[in-house]
Parts: C-alpha cells; structure tokens; sequence
C-alpha cells in the first residue's frame, strides 16, 4: 500500500547540506552534505547514535542555524531566518520556570500573532492538559514538576498553536516505556488528524518504526544517511500492539543492522 | 504505609517549628542579659560613655513626643524616593546593555570607572549643587542605588537561558513580547535581589548626607547629638536607625517570597 503522502507536495528539501562547526578554532563536521526531502503530512524519524547532527538538521529547519553548505528549503523557498511555520520542541525543556504548567502551555495563545479571547485560551489549555495527562498539576511551577512532566507540558505547549510543522527532538527521552507509548499514540493521532508534517529524532529505533511513515538511518559523526526505509503499516497504528506484527520485526531487524555497526562505532570512542 | 509518612512530616514540620520558637527565646533572652550587663556596669562604673539603656529609653519617649517622626519621615522618604529612581535608571541601563553588545562594550567600561570613586564622598558636591534639604540625598541615594541595580540586572539579563528566548521567538514573538514574556520576568529575581543589597546602601546613604548638613534626617539627629557630646542622644537615633534598618530588610524579603514563589518551591 502506498502511503497517503506520497501524492503530496514536497514541504523540507535538504539538497548537499552540510554544516561545520568551529569549535576553539578547530573544524568539526557535524553533519556531512546529505539529500532528503520531506513531504507535506510525511511524519519521518530520525534515528542515529548521539552527535550525528539529527539536532543540526532541525535546527536548519527552524532557521536557527545556516547550513555550511547546500541548502535548506521549506515550502519550495530556502529557509531565511526564523522559521514561524515551525513548532519545535528541543531536548532540553525550555519552560519559564515562574510560570505554572497551565500558563506554560498556553503562552504562545498570549502573542499577539496568535491572539485568542480568554475563554478559548482557558479552553485550549485544559484541552492540551487532558490530552498529555497532566489533570490536577495545571497550576504547579516547572521546579514542582518531574523531567517527564515538563516534557509533557513542552509538547502540549509546542501543539497548542498547532503549527503545520512539528521539530522535535526526543520528546518522549526521558518517559517511562509505558507512558512512551501512550504519548506516541496521541501524538500520531494528532499529528494526522491536524495534517502536521513531523521531523522527528529519537534514539529509539523501535519508536520511529512505531510512528514514522519513513524511517531515516545517520551513521555517527560526522553525520549522514545511512538508510531510508518507508513504513507501510496502515494508519492509525496500534502502537501498543503493532511492535508484534511481521512487518515491525522485519523492519526492526532490517535497520538494526544498518544502527548497530554506528553504536558499536560509537562506543569505542 | 503512606499513613506513616505523613505522620512523620507532620513530625519534621512540628519539631522544626518547635525548634524555630527555642531559637527565637534564646535570642530574646540573649538580648535582655546583654542590655541588662549594659545597664549594670553603666550603673557601677559610670556612663560617661555608654550612656544607660533607661536613659535611652525615657530619651525615646521624650523626641517622640517632639519631633522624632518629622525625622524618621525625611530620611525615608530620601531612601525610598532615592530607591524608586535608582532602581528604574538601573533596571533600564542593565536591561538596555545586558541586550545590546555594542552599547555594553562602549559604556560599560565607563560605568566600571565611575563605580570606583566611592560614592558617598559625592556628598559635598551634591550639597552644593541641590542644597542642604532632601534633594542632595534624593540624588546621593539614586546614584547608590543605580550602580548596585545596574550591576544586578546586567548579570541577570546575561544570564537568561537563550533557548528560552528562541523557544517564544520560534512562535512568533515581538521584540516587545519578548521582552514581557521572558526578561522581564526572569530579570525580576535579579531585580528583587539588588534591591535587598541596595538597601542597606540607600540608608547609609541618605544618613552620610544627612551628617553634612541639614535640618531634619536621622543623621542630622546624630551628628546634633554628637557635637553637643549628647551620648543618650547618639545611641537613641543609632537604635532608631536599626529598627528602620531590620523593618526595610524585612519587608523587601517578604515582598519576594510572595513575587517569586516559583523560585521557592523546587527547594
């Protein structure tokens, strides 16, 4: 079965970008020229051993950083400055710690840009709350909340303004396996319900087969691709369930192959 | 099992009140033997120097039925008029340049330089320029306090997490939103801590111009009081000038722990 995006148009082109960094005057490459294209609605994860410039090509995409070489498009136009397109949800949870989880999640309804009544606010926000399972702890500062808690209040806050496209890296890292899955399945839902299209990095491999319609493989640093491989289950996906099915086994084994020489590589260093 | 934890904190919570009350009756304690050893060897071996803690007393009566409120009144009105301007001339400078490179490399330097002469001893100057009343120590205060919450604030805007600020840009953020969303409020503990150390610096301010010269101002009491060799009359302002001391330093951390309770809570 073919995907549904396959008939979509392209929404990110990478073509030959690299990007190197100086660190103390030293050159380090992080991420060597690599092509890959992203269609509208395509939800594609990034998997690799630590430091292979996955986070590199987000923030490429949000335009925070420039690539060294190549170029980065969103919508058919190279990416120039802050991408506002984008929602993005980084590593580390960058919550205001003087404001409680509630007003956390709502701030970006208070920008003028994005400006609802009250009432919606207050709507949308005990919406978000119920929906990353965080009843009864609106009104807890940051400092009260555990590490996954504050990662779930960062993606209610990053899916409120429901952006058409969602970066995210590692949202679900530092998760319990139970409550991983539970939030990867609100999130391919969401995802497809509001027609997002998803730049997702994770370390998981069994995670980005679970929710990714295409899988992307980076070798260590400095960064490229070393396999791409579509994911045909159907959509919505069991993703409690699916991890037992023939194609998730194949699949899973298929690209194990392809990561483990890279974690292997990784840990002599 | 949980029945029994919650006893227990109850516990910890009971005894470390229990434990906060023996403190405060030690203290207490303390002070009365200290000013009742003050009033005995003043009694024995004379109080040329010391003065007498009754004395001190029925002196506070006495300039309260007179015109020691008229004085209290015009030393703080200094220290908080001089703290009101200090800290927004401050808070502006340390916002503007702890957010602008350039304007920080050109005048940071000179702001350094100027912080090195110390302060007070611009009180003749400033006599001359605005005068014997409070408008010279008006501006004293304000030129201590501006320093302090300079200083404060630009180390405090330096260190706001950049993500923070990307994270609100990212979603579309206005220079001004920016900075009502994420340095103002970060800023603030900033803010709030340099207030807690200028005070102190306002009131040794507006009492050291209040020495020079005068009419009303605790330090006006004291420097009458110690060129007419009136010991009685230097210790009563000097007591008087603790409690207003103690009652700003606790009103100020009062006013914080209400502001930022989010920095309290995690602890």
């Amino acid at each position: 079965m073919e995907p549904v995006s396959a008939a979509l148009p392209e929404k990110i082109n990478f073509s030959g970008v690299g990007k190197t960094f100086f660190v103390r005057g030293t050159e380090v490459q992080a991420l060597q020229p690599i092509d890959l294209a992203v269609r509208a609605r395509e939800f594609v994860a990034l998997v690799g051993p630590s430091g292979c410039g996955k986070s590199t090509l987000l923030n490429l995409v949000a335009g925070l950083l420039q690539p060294s070489e190549g170029s980065v498009t969103y919508d058919g136009k190279p990416v120039q400055g802050l991408n506002f397109r984008v929602g993005y949800m980084t590593q580390k949870d960058t919550l205001l710690p003087w404001r409680s989880a509630a007003d956390n999640i709502g701030v970006s309804l208070e920008l003028h840009c994005r400006s609802v009544s009250k009432a919606e606010r207050a709507e949308r926000i005990a919406a978000m709350v119920d929906l990353v399972g965080l009843s009864g702890f609106e009104n807890h500062f940051p400092g009260e909340l555990s590490g996954g808690m504050r990662k779930r209040v960062a993606l209610a806050r990053t899916l409120i303004y429901e952006p058409e496209t969602l970066l995210m890296d590692e949202p679900f890292g530092a998760l319990d396996a139970q409550l991983k899955l539970v939030m990867q399945d609100q999130l391919q839902r969401i995802t497809q319900d509001r027609k997002m299209t998803v730049l997702f990095v994770t370390h998981d491999l069994g995670e980005a087969i679970a929710i990714g319609d295409r899988v992307v493989v980076f070798s260590g640093r400095p960064g490229r691709i070393r396999a791409i491989r579509d994911v045909t289950l159907p959509r919505p996906r069991d993703v409690f369930r699916m991890r037992f099915s023939e194609e998730f086994s194949r699949l899973h084994e298929e690209l194990w192959d392809e990561l483990k020489d890279e974690v292997v590589k990784g840990t002599d260093i | 099992m949980t029945g029994r934890s919650v006893v227990s904190t109850d516990q910890a919570v009971r005894t470390k009140a229990g434990e906060r009350r023996a403190v405060l009756v030690w203290q207490i304690a303390f002070g009365l033997g200290a000013l009742a050893l003050w009033e005995l060897t003043g009694r024995v071996f004379g109080s040329t120097w010391t003065s007498l803690p009754s004395q001190i007393a029925q002196r506070l009566l006495l300039w309260g039925g007179t015109d020691l409120f008229r004085h209290v009144y015009v030393t703080l009105t200094e220290v908080f008029v001089g703290l009101a301007l200090g800290t927004v001339a401050g808070v502006v400078a340390g916002l503007a340049l702890g957010r602008t490179q350039t304007l920080a490399l050109v005048l940071r330097p000179i702001i350094v330089t100027l912080y090195s002469v110390p302060l007070v001893t611009m009180a003749p100057l400033l006599i001359l320029w605005f005068g014997l009343e409070m408008e010279s120590k008006i501006v004293l205060v304000t030129v201590v306090v501006f320093f302090l919450m300079f200083f404060n604030t630009f180390a405090g805007v330096q260190s706001i997490d950049p993500l923070l600020v990307t994270t609100l840009d990212l979603m579309g953020a206005t220079t001004l939103e920016r900075y009502r969303k994420v340095i103002a409020p970060a800023a603030m503990a900033w803010i709030f801590s340099g207030i807690k150390i200028a005070l102190p610096y306002a009131l040794s301010a507006a009492t050291t111009g209040e020495l020079l010269g005068g009419s009303y101002g605790l330090g006006t009491l004291l420097s009458r009081a110690g060129s007419q060799f009136d010991m009685t009359g230097l210790y009563t302002a000097l007591i008087v000038l603790l409690v207003i001391g103690i009652l700003l330093s606790e009103g100020v951390a009062f006013v914080e722990n209400h502001l930022l309770r989010w920095r309290h809570v995690a602890e």
